[in-house]
């Protein structure tokens, strides 16, 4: 019997399979894990209809996932395709958390798409120490584009918007010296590098959330 | 049409509310605050506190209707409160105004049965405001462990209270209403220190300083909201009362 652990977001789904004690990470599309009507154990993802006893909040299962990996102390910070959010603990207890869902709607969805309008390979961006005000990823966007029309190469503009989107994360989670960072974002370089310049960075990969499915069960 | 509604807003004086009930005891009471799903008439700017557009909304869609608007424009409401009563009074509106500042004087020792109750939060939050002009009895209420803390006043959308455990105990404006002085800022700006305390307030209105003053002084969870809330804001404060 499979057992499943399901992280459902706006882009991805990150799937946690347990099969004769043995553990697999899958990511898939949310369109894709749709069509799939697959059975799990416990939930989490706004993509998902909220089942009694079987869907975990988003900012929980984080705090379950990220507790597992990390000392007393830590920030958490998970950013997703279209929010970002982070929960911290202090001397193993929780002390804040925060879920922007709006004026950071400039993040892993956005990203995708510039890559896509742009035609430019995520492995090509690298950090650039200019960086755009993204604070409203409207205005973000019109300046990659002003840019652009101007010259700019397009990898250099989706950079300095990725530098942008790291410098709000850090003011996001009120400048701390160390951030663990959850969600697509450990795979983009450009984004762990422009966070760097900040704070200490531990990316702690894309499961973070189904490991706190699974820890809260057991 | 003939009129038959005593409107106010806030917490109007209690002499004034005894007043006018005795000239129309056979009047409807309606709390002007309240969304009633009324045309949305625009008359501010799209930026701006929700309980004032529903205020407006409210006046001019029952204009006919209305006897009198008993209208607290002192600290006890606030400054968009008094504009709107002075604009509403150029309108034809009969506008009794009513500033009501006085200073509770036992803080520390307050019979506030419907705060400190067990019954949801929501109906807590119906029972005080109704009660300023009902003025029932309460005190057979039980007295509840608290376990949660909701600072603020009553929102828009009501529905973000469903998410709360019957035992939040309720501070800031509407408590102050409970305990019957609706200007006293000490009592305003009382919490529990030991409980953990969600501070609300509607988005655009002043009191967004002094709820983010006090959630980072409790560190408590500061949520403004403009009309509904989003599923974000109600799955942080899901998170905030699962982690607290």
């Amino acid at each position: 019997m499979i057992k499943r652990y399901i992280d459902a977001g706006t882009t991805w789904t990150k799937i946690l399979e347990i099969q004769d004690g043995k553990k697999e990470y899958k990511v898939i599309s949310t369109a894709e894990f749709r069509k799939l009507n697959l059975d799990y154990e416990k939930s989490t993802g706004h993509s998902l209809d909220k089942i009694k006893n079987k869907y975990e909040n988003e900012v929980v299962a984080l705090s379950y996932g990220a507790k597992k990996y990390l000392e007393d102390d830590f920030i958490a910070l998970d950013l997703g395709s279209r929010d970002i959010k982070y929960v911290k603990f202090q001397n193993k207890k929780f002390k804040d958390m925060d879920w922007n869902a709006s004026c950071a709607s400039a993040t892993g969805a956005t990203v995708e798409m510039l890559l896509k309008f742009y035609d430019v390979d995520i492995k090509n961006l690298k950090y650039t120490p200019e960086k755009y005000a993204v604070t409203c990823g409207i205005f973000g966007l019109e300046k990659i584009m002003d840019d652009v029309s101007k010259g700019l190469n397009p990898e250099i503009a989706i950079s300095k918007f990725i530098h942008g989107l790291a410098y709000n994360a850090y003011n996001f989670t009120k400048n701390p010296e160390k951030i663990c960072i959850s969600g697509g974002f450990c795979e983009n370089d450009c984004f762990i590098e422009s966070l760097k310049q900040y704070c200490e960075v531990l990316p702690l990969g894309r499961f973070i959330l189904v490991d706190g499915l699974l820890e809260m069960e057991n | 049409m003939q009129k038959d509604i005593i409107a106010f807003w806030g917490y109007p004086r209690k002499e004034l509310i005894n007043e006018y009930k005795t000239i129309y005891p056979n009047a409807t009471w309606i709390d002007l605050d309240i969304d009633y799903n009324y045309p949305n008439l625009k008359l501010v700017p799209d930026n701006y506190c929700t309980i004032i557009k529903n205020i407006y909304n409210n006046a001019y869609y029952l204009k006919d209707r209305i006897i009198a608007i008993l209208a607290p424009i002192g600290k006890d409401k606030c400054d968009s409160a008094f504009f709107v009563s002075e604009i509403l009074k150029q309108d034809g509106f009969k506008v009794v105004q009513s500033i009501f500042e006085d200073k509770c004087p036992n803080i520390n020792d307050l019979n506030l049965p419907i705060s400190q109750s067990n019954l949801p939060l929501k109906e807590k939050i119906n029972l005080i405001t109704k009660n300023i002009y009902e003025q029932k009895d309460y005190s057979y209420l039980e007295k509840a462990k608290p376990q949660f803390g909701f600072w603020g006043v009553p929102p828009n959308d009501l529905s973000i209270l469903d998410i709360f455990p019957n035992n939040t105990e309720l501070f800031g404006w509407t408590r102050a209403v409970e305990a019957g002085y609706p200007g006293d800022f000490e009592l305003e700006m009382y919490v529990d220190e030991n409980l953990p305390t969600i501070f609300f307030t509607q988005a655009f209105c002043s009191k967004t300083q002094i709820a983010r003053h006090l959630a980072n002084k409790y560190n408590g969870l500061f949520i403004d909201i403009d009309t509904i809330p989003t599923n974000s804001i109600k799955a942080k404060i899901e998170a905030f009362l699962r982690l607290r």
